[in-house]
């Protein structure tokens, strides 16, 4: 079963879209001086790599990856992994959000002790403070 | 304006790269299947005409988390772990005193506080039916996270006190839920060292050569053995975790100065 | 066609419109909202890539707890990206 024109295009647009979005905040995370817009920029580079990720399992006329009928058969099984989406991607995301708030929050944490040594979150002139 | 012409022109070449590239199908087939590996996971997340391979979890993200991909998801959460203990390190020497704070308006406090406890009970329901439904530990921690946030904003940093929640009790029962995962993981070995039967480390279900098993049913309902367990304990770390980061985030930060003995800067 | 296709597309275009707002704004306040409104249209986005275990953690993160504790970092530190 392969997809129409149309189809492809819809999905190579969100493709693409999620591909600029992390050079977006890739720009974000090297150009903008403040500290704080850097973590900004990094939540959304987690944000648009971790909807790629998922967007890698996804197939079009397809259920969520829950099995609803508890008493199934293998013909229900088998007619279930081929209309179901890929939970692999999806179970690491999962993680890997969790995780990737708990190093975030401990940036931040580090971006508040910045500037209680310097006064300031200009990675510009922090850089002049200290060497 | 010069940034919403830069705006423009990214979104149209996005938009024009995404044209040319479906005329002239250079990605292949696109969203139409998914691999084998996938498909094994789905066939075998329920299954129990393979009870060797089975999770016995109807949910495949929840079977994929705790049983198939189970030691990932627990060195995660050691990550996790590790990342609070750095954010706790940087506060350390800081004694978390009852801070007065004015807080927002009555009406505010008053919708809060209807707000919180069913806050609670969506978080515990989601994390009892992880193994069942759309949910689990990590879902149920970040839910119920939102109450420290609602705490610390309508509230003010001294209704934590209040309600009798210390750092050092947060702290507590966050160890505790990583404990309660530990006590699952070595769970089967215990079994095996009391009654002699051949069991491993954060096993679910029978094995080939293993006949150990953690209940499926319980009373006539169905649990799914171990991803119920983990999802209840991760629930109980993960959402006690974000209190400990809500409450160090929430502190004055004068105060923090003062007892961390550092003035310079300002 | 699969009718989710069109929404999926405008939504993941709408969080590139977002994103870029929020990298390239001047107050880091105003930064934060429009990263919270990323983060809902992502919401929306795995949605409908059929990943409801994933809206359920990724909606109180994105749109709850990241948006608080930067708020909480700014309030405490600098509001201004200077430039």
């Amino acid at each position: 079963m392969g997809t129409s024109l149309l189809e492809t295009f819809l999905l190579v647009l969100t493709l693409y879209s999620l591909l600029a979005t992390a050079g977006v905040s890739i720009y974000g995370i090297v150009a903008r001086p403040s500290i704080t817009k850097k973590i900004i920029s990094l939540t959304i580079l987690g944000d648009s790599l971790n909807v790629l990720a998922i967007f890698v399992g996804f197939r079009v006329f397809s259920v969520p990856p829950v099995l609803l009928e508890h008493d199934t058969n293998s013909a229900g099984l088998i007619e279930f992994s081929r209309t179901a989406v890929d939970p692999l991607p999806q179970a690491l995301v999962l993680t890997a959000i969790v995780i990737g708030l708990a190093v975030n929050f401990f940036l931040i944490f580090l971006a508040l002790q910045i500037y209680r040594l310097y006064g300031t979150l200009d990675s510009r002139k922090i850089r002049e403070l200290r060497g | 304006m010069r940034k919403y012409l830069v705006l423009a022109s990214i979104v149209l070449g996005v938009s024009a790269l995404a044209y040319a590239t479906t005329y002239l199908g250079a990605l292949g087939p696109i969203g139409s299947d998914t691999r084998q590996l996938a498909k094994l996971f789905l066939m075998h997340t329920y299954n129990p005409e393979f009870p060797e391979l089975t999770a016995m979890s109807p949910e495949a993200v929840t079977s994929i988390v705790w049983d198939f991909r189970g030691v990932d998801t627990l060195y995660e959460t050691v990550v996790f772990y590790m990342a609070i203990v750095a954010a706790l390190a940087i506060y350390r020497g800081v004694g978390y005193s009852a801070i007065r704070g004015a807080g927002l308006s009555v009406i505010v406090r008053v919708v809060t506080r209807i707000l919180i406890p069913m806050n609670i009970a969506i978080a515990v329901s989601i994390a009892a039916h992880g193994y069942l439904a759309p949910g689990g530990g990590f879902q149920a921690g970040a839910a119920l996270a939102v109450i420290s946030v609602l705490l610390a904003v309508v509230f003010s940093a001294s209704s934590f006190g209040k309600l009798g929640i210390s750092l050092a009790r947060a702290v507590i029962l966050w160890t505790a839920g990583l404990l309660a995962i530990a006590a699952v993981v070595f769970a089967p070995v215990a079994f095996s060292a009391v009654t002699g039967v051949r069991a491993f480390l954060m096993q679910n279900y029978v094995k080939l050569d293993s006949p150990f098993a953690f209940a499926i049913h319980i009373y006539g309902q169905q649990v799914s053995g171990t991803p119920t367990w983990f999802n209840l304990a991760e629930f109980l770390a993960v959402s006690f975790g974000f209190f400990v980061i809500f409450m160090l985030l929430s502190l004055r930060e004068d105060v923090v100065r003062e007892q961390l003995g550092e003035s310079r800067g300002h | 066609m699969d009718p989710t296709l069109v929404p999926l597309a405008f939504f993941s275009v709408a969080g590139l419109v977002f994103a870029y707002l929020a990298v390239v704004e001047k107050d880091l306040v105003k930064a934060v909202i429009f990263s919270a409104i990323q983060s809902s249209t992502y919401t929306a986005v795995l949605y409908l890539l059929r990943a409801p275990d994933t809206v359920l953690v990724y909606l109180p993160v994105a749109v709850g707890l990241y948006p608080a504790a930067l708020l909480f970092l700014i309030g405490k530190t600098e509001r201004g990206d200077g430039e």
